[in-house]
């Protein structure tokens, strides 16, 4: 009961805060294209076109389109970067060789922002479908790798020992020890290649895509619709916020749960 | 013949002393031999190797005359922490090791359930490992290595984290569980009195570097009781000859 009550009160203070955040926001517009002069209005969102933006992009159905598109490349890509980022990971932490040698590479490639990539995207793939999956897939695989050597280095070696020797193989070993121990870490790591995958999928749909969330913020820009390029800035926000809480941080929740690591 | 540990000795990389020189031992077939030392002489790295966990720099262990050279069911360690694997529930726990070993279901389960019977967890077997104490966690790890069946059971301090109360209780029935398989176990502890309420022999360990100071032979009946004089008599006895090695450890152990 209590803290149900503290959660409603937290609540309603965020909403507060957000209200006034939007409050100021309409303040610095009016103020700021009316009597100051500072911006052209066509420079500046307002609050106001913001939401008859997003509800004519919602009414026409550009938004669903726009966001289903994307988020089934995202998708696709990801999957292709867990396959790819798990086999890596698991090469990385299996061999002392190549941890010493292709994981400062995997770290480094890793710090490259996946705009980078866009040149290489459009030489080898051309605009299209195809170079948008590879700036994702390139943009998010070796987060992965690196979440998935992190856990696995990080498993108590305890778990590994008593394993072993209970006669254990290195089979067992992997799919019934380490996996499962480095699982919370796993996801843990996930979430922010996620994050990556969606930033590489926004580099790739800018540049390269005629239907998506990206292709939507860039028409916005050619017809100088600032509002547009606002509504679609906070539905690109909400997805990937929405993705993470809802399938991360669940599964997240679930996995250190059940080993006791959470209330 | 049994286990034989034959000048064994071994020095990390990275450290200049030797942490256990020419350690020879001979440890019979249902023989229940402790290993006392103050802390830090080498007794988990002694255990380790018999495990097959590590490797000696010199000298071999064999087992029935067969040189050890890795980790295997027929010497399954019990830790001084559970090593429980914690996504698993208390039966999964158990039943690890024998889904190792490609026992069939049928197997697994009744072995499962005599053993969770004997550590009396029957009832907690579909608890997680965080939903349990303690006590209960080390009696699931007993019954986990119990089950494997293998005629080699290696301890490191298994009850140390305990409170007195659940350590004595398991104390008793770890003494008739082996009375009752004949297993052959070597239990390493820092507590003398443990030793001699449970071993037919004492190895004593020296500090630096770790190698025999002296072994004793324990005769006493069983079951042996902590406050009669000739369990006195042998506690002290072994005392003295640690109390040489580490005059503090020897204070810990009085203060009990
Ligand atoms: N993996 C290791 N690497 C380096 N030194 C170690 C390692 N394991 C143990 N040692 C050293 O060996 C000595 C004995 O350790 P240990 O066998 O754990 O002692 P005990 O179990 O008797 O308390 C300690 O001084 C410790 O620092
Ligand atoms: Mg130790």
């Amino acid at each position: 009961m209590q803290k149900k009550s503290m959660t409603i009160k937290r609540l309603c203070s965020s909403l507060l805060f957000l209200a006034l955040l939007v409050l100021v926001w309409q303040a610095v517009y009016s103020l700021g294209t009316g009597p100051l002069g500072w911006w052209k209005p066509y420079a500046l969102p307002s609050p106001l076109g913001v939401v008859r933006s997003l509800g004519k992009m919602a009414g026409n159905g550009t938004l669903l389109q726009a966001s289903a598109c994307s988020l089934r490349r995202v998708l696709i890509g990801f999957a292709i970067s867990l396959v790819i980022g798990t086999a890596l990971g698991l090469l990385v932490s299996s061999s002392g060789y190549f941890n010493r040698n292709l994981k400062p590479l995997l770290n480094g490639i890793q710090s490259l922002p996946s705009v980078c990539w866009v040149p290489f995207a459009i030489l080898w793939f051309g605009l299209g479908e195809a170079s948008i999956l590879f700036v994702i897939v390139i943009g998010s695989t070796f987060s992965v790798s690196l979440a998935i050597e992190n856990a696995i280095r990080t498993v108590p070696p305890i778990y590994v020992k008593a394993a072993q020797t209970m006669g254990a193989g290195k089979l067992s070993l992997y799919g019934r020890v380490i996996w499962p121990a480095a699982l919370p870490g796993v996801l843990a790591g996930l979430k922010q290649s996620w994050s990556f995958a969606w930033r590489a999928l926004m580099s790739g749909e800018v540049m390269s895509a005629y239907v998506g969330l990206g292709y939507t913020l860039m028409s916005g820009r050619d017809m100088a619709d600032i509002n547009q390029v606002t509504a679609v800035m906070l539905v690109i926000i909400l997805v990937g916020v929405l993705v993470d809480k809802l399938v991360f941080s669940n599964l997240e929740k679930h996995a250190l749960k059940k080993r006791g690591l959470s209330s | 013949m049994a286990l034989e540990i034959k000048n064994i000795s071994r020095t990390f990389e990275g450290s200049k002393k030797e942490t256990l020189r020419d350690i020879s031992l001979t440890i019979e077939k249902g023989e229940f031999v402790c290993i006392v030392g103050p802390s830090g002489c080498g007794k988990s790295t002694l255990l380790n190797l018999i495990a097959g966990l590590d490797t000696p720099t010199g000298g071999e262990i064999c087992l029935d005359g067969r040189k050890i050279s890795g980790p295997g069911a027929d010497r399954v360690v019990m830790f001084q922490e559970h090593a429980l694997f914690p996504w698993l529930n208390v039966l999964e726990n158990v039943k690890f090791g024998m889904k190792m070993m490609k026992l069939s279901e049928k197997e697994q389960n009744s072995r499962a359930e005599h053993y969770l019977k004997l550590v009396k967890l029957w009832e907690f077997k579909n608890y997680r490992i965080h939903e349990i104490s303690g006590g209960m966690r080390q009696r699931t790890a007993l019954a986990r290595a119990l089950c494997l069946d293998g005629p080699v059971l290696l301890m490191d301090e298994p009850f140390s984290a305990l409170d007195k109360q659940t350590t004595n209780k398991l104390r008793a029935d770890l003494e008739r569980i082996w009375e009752e398989t004949g297993k052959t176990i070597v239990f390493v502890t820092h507590s003398v009195e443990e030793a001699v309420f449970l071993a037919n022999r004492i190895v004593v360990l020296s500090d630096n570097p770790g190698c025999i100071k002296d072994v004793f032979q324990v005769d006493l009946p069983r079951p042996r009781h902590n406050d009669a004089v000739e369990f006195l008599e042998v506690r002290h006895k072994i005392l003295t000859c640690v109390e040489r090695e580490v005059e503090k450890f020897a204070k810990e152990e009085y203060d009990h």
